[in-house]
This record gives structure tokens, sequence and C-alpha cells, in this order.
């Protein structure tokens, strides 16, 4: 057992208890607000500049029983939206002065819509996430965009500057080289982290304002090489497929004897990923990032680069073995499933396929399919 | 695995003449029926003898600028159409035994049968010969399929998108060069140029289908309603998959005149209309049995439906001179656009439907693979009791599987609807009955 981190565990306190934190309690007692964001296509670089906490709305390390929520969102839809919505209900979002989602899939769009139509919220808006990584996708994005910026500024009743927003970008690119930092260090032999403690690192930049997060983040990779912390597991794992906020199931993963040492999750290597071009006016800096400077999503037509991309963070991170997880009813990730399998056993690498409801433990059959997995890699080791 | 019961081309060209002969011979059923059947063994006839007629063949999915198509020699495959055809000719055996095929190539169960019957029928070599995928980001996340086995069996593909709010100035110019770069698509796999005055044409014969669908909606507002189950698919298959053909057209003049005479007779599509209902979402392409036996056991007759509705006043022709810019105005008003929408909208225009159309209820099928559905289900169903007083009762189906659900459950479910309707304040105000 490794010795906990520090920073680490004052990142978890300070974004406790979930998901109204301490850290939330204080921001709004001080007078400004809180709007959530939704998927990766929000730019929380403009919610920042507009002085406000941008603050993903998401699950958290419990699992959530659904059922109120299946009143509003038939059970063949996403459990992601649904436990969203059931902690709405639960009124655990109260915080939320406004809540921006974009088109990146139905499941996204149809959740800010419920929630516009039953909760209604101060500030709600939509932007439309393109499906096509090129220059059209880039004037699309980046005039909807526009639009976002033009919709919140009346909302504040304050144009929301250029000079802001290039200072947001430079706050947020300080962020994503820090966490692509801990990346970086989790290609070594042995990891200084966990993929479970990845994972909350993660979760803490999309909830803590995010000046106070790059000060922890420079504290924990100083702890990190102080420490000389490092974690001795035979198997390394890559986890692909959906966004896990619940820990606990990549902890269960990591109790066989393996460490999760990467990832293609939107909240993991996606959010550490690339620099905003600051030498770009700032609007049209965010709209190419955010297009195309990220590796290729789920949700673009052409999966051909995310699974390209897939491929080579085996070989980078040197993985033995890929544990794809897959919230039930994500289309996106349903049509993946077939060419992923095909282009992994291409390249000798085993994947563990898990659909699981999102934020829901792995019960005792997902633990014995998991434990096989790691025999047969074992096996493949000798 | 089977694969005796897939529907093939040759089979369904057979099934849609003897459903023609049928109908011409069985008393009773409207007289457009035939040239319904026609009209829709023209489509299938046109796909298989493409290429010997010198033409192209574009699979493709909901939301397509079809006009484009027609003017440019290449004849769209509706993977829609081709998914529910199988059904309604009573090849019931089809479509589960696709989604198996489907499922054993590792394609989820929970994404949409449409695409999953796609992807079984292409898997064992029963789909149509094509040159060509099209698809669109309106309707939904599963077109990401067309690239996906676009890749698998070399097929080339292209994709349209639009932005979220269609309707701002530079969402119009964008949707409006979408199509110019379909175009040139198409041009690239054809290595023929477009013909603009042909499209010209092709798009004006597309608006006086419009005008006919719109008359079409007046007769059918009709009390009683003048439309029978046989024909009730009729506007909607026209609009969707032949538009910009005079043999549409033909057709809905032909329905239109027999509605017409039908109302001035005041002839019903039964003699005591009890129950008007409305789809809001699809019609029962999984049972195409369920809307005769509604109106023989509940004297309730099917007046309208989401999918075969046009928004607003949808009078698209804005400048004959610019085919595309009227195009891409048309997408946005065509049937089933308004999916793309927010749930809001659509119960804004379901509430729309259930007033012109006089509706006492509605019927959501809440399709197993559809994640849109799923999500503004209930905002409809909320939507619609308190705007307009109507109630919704929602059926847990696959839109394409018949085993999915039983037809006890559904006559169950229904039996308890109509009496709860019938015995409500709303129905009797409508009824003038106390």
């Amino acid at each position: 057992m490794n010795t906990p981190f520090n920073t680490l565990n004052e990142m978890v306190r300070l974004t406790s208890p979930f998901p109204e934190s301490d850290t939330v309690k204080d921001w709004r007692a001080s007078g400004r607000k809180v709007i959530g964001w939704y998927n990766p296509y929000i730019p929380e670089e403009i919610i920042h500049a507009a002085g406000m906490l941008p603050f993903e709305v998401t699950g958290n390390n419990e699992p959530v029983q659904m059922q109120g929520a299946e009143a509003y969102i038939y059970s063949n839809s996403c459990s992601k939206i649904r436990t969203c919505w059931q902690l709405q209900l639960d009124g655990q979002y109260d915080f939320l002065d406004g809540l921006i989602s974009s088109h990146m899939c139905d499941q996204d769009m149809r959740l800010s819509e419920v929630w516009a139509y039953y909760k209604k919220l101060p500030y709600m808006d939509n932007i439309y996430a393109p499906r096509k990584r090129d220059e059209v996708g880039v004037q699309l994005y980046l005039k909807d965009l526009e639009d976002f910026r033009s919709r919140l500024s009346q909302y504040l009743i304050c144009r929301i500057p250029d000079q802001h927003i290039a200072n947001s970008i430079r706050i947020y690119n300080r962020g994503r080289e820090l966490m692509w930092q801990l990346y970086e260090l989790r290609k070594r032999d042995r990891p200084p982290v966990t993929g479970a403690e990845a994972i909350e690192v993660s979760k803490a930049a999309a909830r803590l304002p995010r000046e106070r997060f790059n000060e922890m983040m420079e504290q924990l990779l100083d702890e990190i090489q102080r420490t000389g912390r490092e974690i001795k597991k035979p198997r390394r794992l890559m986890i692909v497929g959906n966004d896990l906020h619940n820990t606990n199931q990549v902890a269960a993963l990591e109790s066989l004897d393996a460490v999760v040492v990467v990832d293609e999750m939107n909240i993991g290597i996606r959010y550490a990923w690339g620099q905003v071009d600051t030498k770009l006016p700032p609007m049209e800096a965010l709209a190419r990032y955010y297009v195309m400077g990220r590796p290729v999503d789920m949700h673009t037509w052409n999966s051909d680069g995310r699974l390209q991309f897939i491929g080579e963070m085996v070989e980078q991170f040197r993985v033995d073995g890929i544990v794809s997880e897959i919230v039930r009813f994500c289309t996106y990730n349903g049509w993946d499933k077939f060419d992923l399998k095909k282009q992994m056993a291409e390249r000798g690498i085993p994947i563990l396929e898990l659909d699981l409801e999102y934020g829901h433990p792995a019960g005792a059959q997902v633990k014995i399919r998991a434990e096989a997995f790691m025999e047969m890699l074992e096996s493949r080791a000798l | 695995m089977s694969t005796d019961n897939l529907i093939t081309i040759e089979e369904l060209i057979q099934r849609l003449k003897m459903a023609k002969e049928g109908a011409k011979k069985q008393p009773g059923l409207m007289k457009s029926s035939a040239s319904y059947y026609q009209m829709v063994s023209t489509y299938v006839e046109r796909i298989a003898s493409a290429k010997d007629d010198g033409c192209w063949v574009a699979t493709h999915g909901t939301q397509q600028p079809l006009e484009i198509l027609e003017a440019m020699d290449v004849r769209g495959c509706f993977i829609e159409f081709w998914g529910a055809i199988a059904d309604l000719t009573g090849k019931l055996e089809s479509a589960p035994e696709a989604l198996s095929i489907s499922a054993s190539t590792g394609t989820p169960g929970e994404v949409c049968s449409f695409f999953r019957n796609f992807d079984g029928l292409s898997h064992a070599g029963k789909w149509p010969r094509t040159d060509f995928y099209l698809y669109a980001s309106s309707v939904c996340d599963n077109v990401k399929s067309f690239h996906t086995l676009g890749r698998r069996y070399n097929i080339p593909s292209f994709g349209l998108e639009r932005s979220y709010y269609p309707f701002t100035a530079h969402a119009m110019e964008h949707w409006k060069n979408e199509y110019k770069r379909y175009i040139a698509f198409l041009e690239e796999q054809t290595g023929k140029k477009m013909d603009y005055d042909r499209l010209k044409e092709v798009v004006a014969l597309s608006y006086r289908l419009t005008e006919l669908h719109l008359e079409i909606d007046d007769l059918v507002a009709h009390v009683p309603c003048p439309l029978s189950p046989e024909c009730y698919s009729g506007t909607l298959l026209a609009i969707r998959l032949l538009p910009g053909t005079q043999q549409a057209i033909d057709f809905l003049t032909e329905l239109r005149d027999e509605l017409k005479e039908r109302v001035d007779k005041g002839i019903g599509a039964i003699e005591n209309e009890r129950f008007r209902v409305q789809w809001s979402s699809f019609t029962p392409f999984f049972d195409p049995t369920l809307m005769t036996f509604m109106q023989q056991k509940y004297g309730a007759v099917n007046v309208c439906d989401m999918l075969s509705r046009w928004r607003g006043e949808s009078k698209w022709m804005l400048d004959p001179e610019d085919p595309l810019g009227n195009l891409a105005y048309r997408t946005l008003l065509a049937p089933g656009n308004c999916q793309y929408s927010s749930g809001i909208d659509v119960a804004a225009n379901l509430c729309d439907q259930a007033l012109k159309f006089k509706t006492d209820g509605a019927i959501f099928n809440n399709n197993w693979g559809c994640k849109t559905g799923a999500s503004y289900g209930p905002i409809i169903k909320d939507e619609m009791m308190r705007l307009v007083g109507v109630p919704t009762l929602t059926i847990h189906c696959d839109i394409l599987d018949a085993t999915f659900i039983s037809r006890a459950e559904i006559e169950s479910q229904m039996d308890s609807f109509f009496e709860m309707i019938e015995n409500s304040k709303a129905y009797k105000a409508r009824r003038n009955l106390k």
C-alpha cells in the first residue's frame, strides 16, 4: 500500500462534499456565479473570463439510484445523463446559476432540454460540436462560440473582452501543461500514481477555480518528486471509452495486480492534452484547439484517428491490455466497438470489454472477468 | 447463423407487386391504395435497375436533399424505409434475423435498429448494391455508422452537418455551403457535373409535392377523418422517397382528389369515429396491422404523426433561381426535422397538430434504440397534456422488431388508454358529451 499524497488528499477535501463543495460554497458566498458545463466542447476559458466558476456536471464515487430520473428520461438512455438528472432532482445541483451543454451527442443535448423544461436555470445554452475535424468545422464552431460569448455577455450585462479570454487561456494552458506532466510521469516503469488517483486529479481540475488547481498541481508534482513514490504492479492497463467519475471502478481493477497508466477519456488525457495557441486571436485560438487541437474523440464521424490514437498511446505508455468501459446506450462507442477490437487485435493488444452503468461499482461477475483478463495478460507475459 | 429470412430486393419487388394486385381486388380499400403500392414499387425498382439505367445508388439516412440526387441520376436508398418495409409487407422475420447478425459482429443491441438492420443486411450481403453513403448530423448520432460501415465495406461516404441553432444567418449560410460540398462529393464520385437548370426543375416539382402534402393535411383534418390505414403512409413516403419526381406528384394528386371526394360525401375511415389518434413519434412500423386493429376495436382513427408533418407554414421556395438556398431551407422545415430541435419545440409542433387534427389521444412509441425519443418523450407527454389536454400512451417497443413487445401487452395498454380517454372531461368537452 503506497502512502497517499497530502496534496491529493487536499484536492479531494477541497472538492468535497460532492458536488457543492466547501470551495463552491465559498465562491458563491462571495457573490460569484457557478456555471455547469457538461461535455468537452464547452470552452471553460470563456466562462472563466466572465468571472464565473466553470463546474463540470457529473456523478462521483457513489452510485446513484436513478428511479426518480427515469420518470423524466426513460431507462433506454445513457445512465450518465440519468445520474446527473437524479442528482439535480435530489437538489444537489441547486447551486448552479447556469448550465451549458454542447450537442456533442444526442443524450447530452437532451439532458439540457430536460433541465430547461423541468428546472430552468437563469442561464442555459447549447453549442454545436462539429463532427468533422476540418477548417469548415472550425469556422462553424467559431461562429457558434461568438454567438455564445454574446449571449453570455448579455446575461452578465457586460461584454466579455478578448483580453480577459486571452488571460484565461494562459491560465488553462498552464493547467493542461501540469496535468500533462503527470501523464509523462506515468510512462515510467513504476509510475508514481495510480489510475484512480489520476482521475481524482482530473476531477479536481474540473471542479476547482483553475488558479487554485494549478497551485495544487505544482505542489503535487513537487511532492511526487520529493517522495519518489512508485507503484509496483506488473501489468499496465489503458482505459478507453466513456468518462468514468467513480474512481472506485478503476481502483477495483488496480486491486488486481495492475496499474492504469493511461486512458483515452475526455476527462482524462484529452483534458490534459496540448495548448491553445496564444499567438492567434483568442476566440479563433479556442475554436482551433477545441475542434482540431485534441485527439480525435468518439463523437467524430471519422473515428480512424481515434483508433490510431489509442494504438499510439498503447505504444507510448507500454500498455499490456485495454479495458474498454462503455456506458450502455452510448451510440458512438457502440459503433466503434467492432473496429476497435479488430485494430487492437492486429496490434496484438487484448481488450476486456466491460459495458456498465455509469458510476455503478463493478459487481462479482465483472470482477471474475477482470481476474480472468489479468491471468491472460500474465500468461502472455511468460 | 440463418440468413434465410432476410429480405432481398427481388423478394421485395415481388411482395409489392402482390400487395398492389391485392389492393385492387380487396373491397373497401381506398382506390389510391393501388397507386400507393405502385409508387413504392417504382422506388424499389429504380434502385434495382440503377446500374442498368446508368445511375448510381446512394444509401442514406434521413434529412437528405434528395432533389440533388434526383438531378444527378443518383437513386436514394433510405435505410429507414428499408428497415420498415420488410415488416410492412409482412416479412416480419427479416428484421429480427438482421438484428441478430448485427449483434454477431459486435454491434451493441442498444443502438437504433434501423441501423442495426442495415448493419446485419450489409454483413450478410443482402443490402442493395450501393455506390456511396450519405448522411447528416440531423437527426441522430447513429449516422456515425455510415462512416464506420463505409470503412468496413470500402464504400465512400459524406456527412452533412449543421449548427444546433439552424436559423441564424451564419448557420443557414453554412448549411447551404454544406450542400455545395455534397454536390462536389457526388461530382467526384460520379464523374458527372451538376446540371443546375435540371436541379431548378426538380426543386420546383418538390415544392409542388409539398403543396399537395399540405392540401392533404387539410383534408385529413376533417371529421370524420377520410384517410384509411392502407394509405396512411402515402404522404410520408412520397415526400421522403421520391421528392422532385412526377411519380410522387401523380400519387399525391390522386390521393388528394380521392380524399376530397370522401370529404364531400362525408365518408370516413370508419363509420363511427370515436377517437382521433396522433402518433407523437412514429407509426407502429413493427406491427402493420395495429392501426386497422385500433379502428376496428376502439373506433380509433389515426390522423397525424410527427414524421409526416412539416414545420411552420413550410413555404420554403424563397427564390426559384436559388435551388440550393431553397433546399437548405426546405430540409429545416421538412417532416421529422423537428426531432433535431429541443423536446420543447417538438412538443409545440405536436400541440399544433393536436389542435389542427382535433386529436383525442397521442401514442408515443419509445423506441428501444432511440436516445432522442427516450429523453424527449416525457416532455412531449407533459406538454401535450398541459397545453392541449391530450393524454399520451407510451409503448416501450423496438421500431422494427415485432418480437420486442407482445401484441397482447399492447392491446392491454390500449384497452386502458381508450377507456381512460372516453371517461375524461377533456374528451367529453371536445365531443359535447355529458
